[in-house]
């Protein structure tokens, strides 16, 4: 008994002193440091074949600890490599999309290289026909972080040509378009929508959308007439409809849901009831 | 002292969890006294070698005590002073004889240098002289069982505990290993040795304990066992006619032309041969038949099978007395 | 040392050594050893450094295949073959059985990797490289982590069969060569108790990656003595532990 206990004192603090050897071990050590962690990865389609027929398996490692290793900030030059370990996860397995996603995500967002992420949702989409999301993704960085509204629109439209892409892209197209600074096309592309909308949540964002691009062509427009009107009267219009009378307009606009523009005769500013602040340049 | 005094040693096997326990042992009581062969005897199953490896430390008891020389027997200092045999030995094949026996004696913290010399006088002993750089795995079963026996011996030992230590053998290894128990004894050693052969027993055992379904049945001398057993006298003649004998003994038979008189064990055979004698008849032999061991040992097989307690060690854990052993008819 | 104990280890060496299959796993890792000439030929500009490369990665190899081998088949050879019995009947203890063994194999692994070693530095020398002190330095962890691996498996075998012994002892390695990333992980667990078992897994399991620095030693890498010392300590603890847990299972082990 006595000798068993001696055995189990032995057996614990073996352990503890090695779990504080470890301890001390680990504070001699940088792990990552200065070396790169990525020099011995060999390609993907070595690894492919390295994987032994698990190569789901070495994928999901492989992303996982880049996961890990891209959320660790204070690792000095970690977007070195970041293509080449996205290329090689995607490598090993062309069909998984979180890769792509997640990788493209923190190339545009942490590493703020967006060409770079294109190529990897390029490249997603090449092998992967008939998925819209990255092209969506794609689209989105262009709009996002380029401000390239050409492109992202051609992204958008790649995307929205997949079976399957849900109606936000439409929508999303739309606005890119009113972006671009075309109303006319934007506010045709929103009444698409906004007629064939089937839930509230599209009519109300197609609503929204034309209310506030016939706000901004309206709004300008009725400005600029009681200007011309102070310039013609010497005085402010007291309403509105006055601007009708003058002839300076056929008839005074209204906003999309129908109602009059609010008008303040004493300084006379125009102003809609609804006001929406998507457009940031 | 005894040189081995086991008392009330309970063993049991699970085979696995949710079956319940299997008990080889019921309470084992024998001992064996300084400097006798000892014949452990029991069929196959009976629980010897168990009772065996809870003396060598191999298996820990449920219950129950075992004394080497007085010391408990998981003690080293006890087993320092044990030569054990197992059954059916099997030993590292790729030793010679000569570096398997020095082995076994650093086991026993005994230096090589002081065991060299005894390692050749080891093997001419057990008569396997001339083979001693041989690989163990060139060895044949008997030869196995003759190194088995010379590493028992390596420590010099006072008790010498043999697990069936004839199984393997051929005629003259059985002749040589009994030559060699006997020799043992003259020194002064104690041998107690486990064996499912009643011959074994009656050509060497001094005492036998005879073990059945883990409980020991008989135990006592074998002069005793059998002595108490007589059964009848053969009284064999000729130059007699059938007749004559017919009214000296009704009990009579004629076997290869001589005739057998069977006369029971407390009849008066002194009466009986004077009569043949008178009658003009020639004695040839007079043979008090015994029981033999294979008899006894049969009828407590038979008792066990019929469930009825043949003596008092039935496993009630009450110590046998040896001397109201062996006397049932 | 006690005779027993010396006999033991004189016995658990003899008996790897009379092995054929042990001859062959450290001609194999020689003779892999010795092929990095042809894979250095391959190579443009320092084949030096791919010869040591590949060099070392074959000892290592060799050197931790023979460890499992040997130290999962020893005990279990015993038990199985019942050998145990003639040796447990002796006036020896069961700890001095397992130190025995221990020692024994400590021995074999060290006639093992010292063959390789010597013939890798001639095999160096021929092809005109210089005596490097830090692959030597690179050997010596290799030889500790490769107790640790030995330890490893006594202690499975001293329970379990050589099959889940091979399985178990494999995984540990494997495991314990990673066991450094479990460190970065536990920063991103949200569960604070998942948190403190991940912790636990990495001082209880073995982190045998810190025994690797044959990557160091051929980049010329300094390496930091502070880590090289606590990596010894590090390997007497923990194969201090795995034995005392070893001697504490198989003392109540019974030999039927």
């Amino acid at each position: 008994m006595t000798r068993r206990r001696w055995l189990a004192v032995a057996a614990l603090s073996g352990l503890l002193l090695a779990a504080g050897m470890q301890q001390r071990y680990d504070s001699t050590v940088d792990y990552f440091g200065e070396r790169s962690a990525f020099v011995s990865l060999p390609p993907g389609k070595t690894l492919r074949i390295l994987s032994f027929g698990y190569r789901n398996l070495v994928a999901d490692m492989l992303f996982i600890w880049s996961i890990q290793f891209y959320s660790t900030y204070n690792i000095r030059n970690r977007f070195d490599f970041i293509e080449r370990v996205y290329d090689t996860i995607t490598d090993i397995t062309p069909e998984y999309k979180e890769p792509y996603i997640i990788g493209s995500l923190i190339m545009a967002h942490e590493a703020q290289d967006v060409p770079m992420a294109l190529r990897l949702l390029d490249k997603g989409s090449r092998l992967n026909p008939g998925e819209w999301i990255f092209d969506h993704d794609a689209g989105f960085y262009c709009y996002k972080y380029l401000k390239d509204y050409t492109k992202a629109e051609e992204y958008y439209n790649r995307a929205a040509a997949n079976p399957g892409a849900p109606v936000f892209i439409k929508r999303m197209k739309a606005h890119l378009v009113y972006l671009r600074d075309d109303p006319e096309v934007a506010t045709r592309m929103w009444l698409d929508i906004y007629r064939s909308a089937e839930d509230t949540l599209t009519r109300d964002s197609a609503f929204n959308h034309l209310y506030q691009i016939k706000a901004e062509t309206d709004l300008p427009l009725l400005r600029e007439r009681i200007v011309e009107y102070q310039r013609r009267y010497r005085r402010l219009p007291a309403a509105l409809s006055d601007l009708a009378r003058a002839g300076l307009v056929r008839e005074v606009p209204r906003d999309f849901s129908g109602n009059e523009y609010i008008y303040d005769p004493a300084v006379g500013t125009v102003t809609a009831q609804r006001i929406f602040r998507w457009k940031k340049r | 002292m005894k040189a081995l005094e086991i008392k009330g040693l309970k063993k049991s096997f699970r085979s696995n969890f949710l079956i319940k326990k299997f008990n080889i042992l019921k309470g084992i009581d024998l001992d064996v006294e300084k400097g006798e062969i000892y014949g452990f005897l029991g069929p196959n199953g009976a629980g010897k070698t168990t009772t065996i490896k809870c003396i060598m430390g191999l298996l820990s008891p449920d219950s129950g005590e075992v004394r080497v020389d007085g010391l408990p027997a998981h003690a080293a200092a006890a087993r320092q002073r044990i030569g054990f045999l197992p059954e059916n030995p099997y030993f590292y094949d790729y030793l010679t004889a000569r570096e398997f026996l020095l082995f076994s004696a650093s086991l026993f913290n005994i230096p090589e240098k002081e065991m060299r010399d005894k390692v050749a006088a080891l093997i001419h002993r057990v008569g396997l002289s001339g083979h001693e750089d041989l690989k163990l795995r060139k060895f044949s079963k008997g030869m196995i069982q003759r190194l088995g026996l010379a590493q028992a011996l390596v420590n010099d030992p006072d008790l010498l505990i043999l697990d069936e230590p004839f199984s393997g053998l051929d005629p003259v290894g059985r002749k040589d290993l009994r030559l060699l128990i006997l020799a043992l004894r003259e020194q002064g050693k104690t041998v107690f040795f486990s064996s499912h052969i009643l011959q074994d027993m009656e050509l060497m055992a001094d005492r036998v304990g005879i073990i059945l379904a883990g409980t020991i049945r008989r135990q006592g001398k074998l002069s005793e066992l059998i002595a108490r057993s007589t059964q009848y006298v053969e009284v064999v003649c000729d130059r007699i006619a059938p007749k004559e004998l017919a009214r000296i003994h009704p009990d009579h038979a004629l076997r290869d032309n001589q005739s057998v008189l069977t006369l029971a064990g407390d009849a008066d055979v002194n009466l009986v041969v004077e009569s043949i004698i008178h009658s003009g008849g020639r004695i040839l032999a007079v043979n008090p038949v015994k029981m033999t061991l294979e008899d006894i040992f049969f009828s407590e097989m038979a008792g066990g099978a019929n469930g009825v307690p043949t003596s008092q060690s039935n496993g009630t854990g009450a110590p046998p007395n040896p001397s109201t052993l062996g006397g049932k008819p | 040392m006690k005779p027993a104990i010396r006999g033991i280890a004189v016995n658990t060496f003899r008996e790897s050594a009379r092995n054929k299959m042990f001859y062959l796993l450290v001609f194999f890792g020689i003779l892999f050893a010795l092929s990095s000439k042809l894979v250095s030929f391959l190579t443009l500009g320092d084949a030096m450094k791919v010869l040591k490369d590949t060099g070392l990665a074959a000892i290592n190899f060799f050197c931790v295949l023979i460890a499992i081998f040997t130290g999962i088949n020893l005990v279990y050879k015993e038990i199985e073959k019942k050998t145990v019995f003639n040796i447990l009947s002796k006036p020896l203890s069961r700890d001095e059985f397992i130190a025995g063994k221990f020692l024994g194999l400590a021995l074999t692994m060290l006639t093992a990797l010292g063959a390789m070693a010597v013939i890798f530095f001639a095999f160096v020398a021929v092809s005109g490289g210089g005596f490097d002190l830090g692959i030597l330095l690179y050997f010596f962890m290799l030889y500790l982590e490769l107790l640790v691996i030995v330890a490893i498996s006594l202690l499975f075998s001293s329970f379990t069969t050589p099959i889940l012994s091979f399985i178990f002892t494999v995984s540990l390695y494997l495991i314990g060569q990673v066991m450094w990333t479990f460190n970065e992980f536990k920063d991103y667990l949200a569960i604070p108790l998942w948190r403190v078992f991940t912790q636990g897994l990495y001082y209880l399991l073995p982190n045998l990656h810190k025994f690797n620095i044959k990557n160091e030693v051929v980049m010329g890498t300094a390496i930091d003595p502070w880590s090289v010392l606590f990596s010894v300590l590090y390997a007497l603890a923990y194969v201090l532990a795995l034995l005392a847990l070893t001697v504490l299972i198989f003392r109540r082990r019974e030999f039927q």
